[in-house]
């Protein structure tokens, strides 16, 4: 009987109980949109540099983290890079020759990181080739190609098939410089790939530094492999090196999703406490305007805790059948956007100079469904615990009197 | 035998303030079967005394025994609980549930006192034959008249088959002929069922019909007159 009467009570008065269902609905897809966009935000962007630059797993030279000198090299990188190709916990491994140095066009010059690739494995592991929006990806030029960035090659003003010359410095110290030429322009969110580096390939570095000895060794895991199953099993394997996982290698990311999970639950509770007020104003109407009729139920005999629950199912209720709407709402915007994405290249210029695409995928986990709705009702639920106690504080003589 | 008894009962509102005195050593005793009017002028002290005997409110000093159990020393938890086992209410205005059927609001007090389903739909319709308006069993309150709304009041107190009946100004919505229909209901079962009543009252006609009168005047009972 008490579910009865709560249930039917939600429907005596229907604009008030639609506003409680509009709050519970307009939270919910609030919620599932604003973690859908902080993740296409801040996932993306960290997703961006993992998969395109970091990778999941670095292996340098314990010296080379310090002092980028070409001479701390891995101790038989090539040899260990073959090696942990054939590992079932690993998609793909690729080897870098790194050196730091100058960039000059006819009309301008710039520091850059000269990064050499190994032209298939780093597109098994990064992904490079993708990111080639003009020209091609090393093809095409058959001496010393290379690869640079969207922002880098506007600022040295070049084109594809633009010469450019490197200025470095080998193991001895000895300057050397080389002609390249741009075979492709790469696009990407990361400011690190977009305005200071430079792709060349490895047999190209190192004909030119008189060795091929490898800087880094860049690791792609395999799907829901932890990072640390890998790094354990190199450091087993092979001694001395310094091997670190991406959240190592760019602490900053780390930090910054960190950062992300607190805004999440600012904003979360934002818009809760908002939904709480909205639920408490409401339902408090709905027990002051009813106050004889509750003074009449515990007069008659229906004890406190039964008109407290009575009050709290109505709540409830009312979240049962908002969150099922506001979940279909909150999931259709997603599905779209997820889908086509929202384009926000008006303001491109500006994203992409903090690293961020000017094409945003918000996109959220089922995880998160659960998680709003339950707390969305477990919020309703609070929201009601207010006007369920003022109405089990009324004397039923006072109530019955009221006016 | 009293099945109400209340012994010297004061009532004061705003005992820190501008005190008020709404009952003054009342006494007073009311039988099984009884179907007892309290009258008098408004602000009396007739409704402060019904509140007082059903226990919806407490006495600034006197007593009040139901059946041997003393209900003024009770704590609100066992008030409720006694209410719901001892006493059937009917207010002034009917204060039916309007979200409930008239047979779901006779039932409702049953289902309180978890009585099973079968009792609960056999004593409702019963009743609501009594009261003649078992073809409203479907009905919610506000597609009923007044009159009927308060039968329906009437069958949902005796549902409980309390010790008895207080019923603060029945008939005071009511028109006339509804007024008659109570009337002759609740003497039916006073007189069938043995059901005690104990009505406020200032309605002569709900006075003509009581076998008791008993006369408040400024918290005072002036007299107490049996037929």
């Amino acid at each position: 009987m008490l579910i009865k009467i709560a249930w039917r009570n939600i429907w005596r008065s229907k604009g008030r109980s639609m506003v409680v269902m509009g709050s519970i609905i307009v939270g919910i897809w609030a919620l599932i949109s604003a973690v859908g966009f902080m993740n296409g935000f801040m996932v993306g962007y960290m997703a961006d540099i993992i998969n395109h630059d970091i990778s999941n797993i670095q292996i340098h030279n314990p010296e080379f983290k310090s002092d980028q000198e070409v001479k701390y090299v891995i101790p038989d990188g090539k040899k260990k890079v073959n090696e942990i190709r054939k590992w079932t916990e690993v998609e793909g491994a690729t080897s870098r020759i790194i050196v730091s140095g100058m960039i000059a066009s006819a009309r301008k010059g710039s520091a850059v990181q000269i990064r050499g690739v190994d032209k298939s494995n780093e597109a098994k592991v990064t992904e490079l080739d993708s990111l080639v929006n003009e020209g091609t990806y090393f093809d095409g030029i058959k001496r010393n190609p290379i690869l640079l960035g969207k922002k880098l090659a506007e600022e040295l003003k070049v084109k594809v098939k633009s010469k450019v010359i490197l200025t470095f410095m080998d193991e001895s110290g000895t300057p050397i410089s080389a002609r390249f030429r741009v075979a492709g322009i790469i696009n990407t969110s990361s400011v690190n790939l977009n305005e200071m580096t430079a792709f060349v390939l490895n047999e190209d570095i190192g004909r030119l530094l008189g060795s091929y000895e490898i800087h880094e060794i860049a690791i792609l895991t395999m799907p829901r492999i932890e990072e640390e199953v890998v790094l354990n099993k190199y450091n087993d394997l092979f001694k001395g090196d310094l091997v670190e996982t991406w959240t190592q290698v760019a602490p900053e990311l780390e930090l910054l999703n960190e950062m992300y999970g607190s805004m999440m639950y600012v904003l979360v509770f934002i818009v809760m406490m908002a939904l709480v007020f909205g639920i408490v104003n409401t339902m408090l109407m709905a027990v002051l305007e009813r106050i004889r009729e509750l003074g009449m139920l515990m007069a008659v005999g229906m004890t406190r805790i039964k008109v407290f629950l009575m009050v709290l199912l109505e709540t409830i209720f009312l979240g049962i059948l908002g969150s099922p709407i506001g979940l279909f709402f909150g999931w259709l915007m997603m599905y779209y956007y997820t889908t086509n994405g929202i384009d926000l290249s008006a303001y491109s210029e500006g994203l992409e100079s903090f690293g961020y695409s000017s094409i945003l995928y918000p996109y959220v986990d089922s995880s998160t469904y659960l998680i709003v709705t339950v707390s969305v009702i477990i919020t309703a639920f609070i929201g009601a615990v207010y006007p369920a106690w003022k109405a089990i504080k009324l004397k039923p003589v006072e109530a019955l009197h009221a006016i | 035998m009293s099945i109400i008894k209340a012994e010297n009962i004061n009532k004061t509102y705003n005992e820190n303030t501008i005190p008020v005195h709404a009952l003054n050593h009342v006494n007073l005793e009311i039988d099984r079967g009884e179907f007892t009017a309290i009258v008098g002028p408004s602000g009396c002290g007739k409704t402060t005394l019904l509140n007082i005997l059903g226990g919806l409110d407490q006495p600034t000093t006197g007593k009040v025994t139901i059946s041997d159990t003393e209900i003024t020393s009770m704590k609100d938890s066992e008030l409720i609980d006694f209410r719901l086992k001892n006493i059937g209410f009917v207010f002034q205005a009917y204060n039916l549930i309007p979200v409930l059927t008239t047979a779901e609001n006779v039932e409702f007090i049953m289902l309180l006192q978890k009585r099973p389903k079968e009792e609960r739909d056999q004593r409702g319709m019963e009743l609501l034959r009594e009261m003649g308006i078992e073809e409203k069993a479907r009905q919610r309150p506000s597609q009923l008249s007044g009159g009927q709304q308060q039968r329906v009041a009437v069958a949902r107190a005796l549902a409980s088959k309390p010790q008895f009946v207080l019923a603060d100004e029945p008939t005071a919505n009511l028109d006339s002929t509804s007024t008659t229909q109570l009337l002759d209901i609740m003497a039916k079962m006073n007189e069938e069922e043995g059901a005690t009543f104990v009505f406020s009252t200032h309605d002569q006609r709900v006075i003509d019909k009581a076998r008791r009168v008993v006369t408040l005047e400024d918290g005072k009972i002036v007299s107490d007159e049996k037929r």
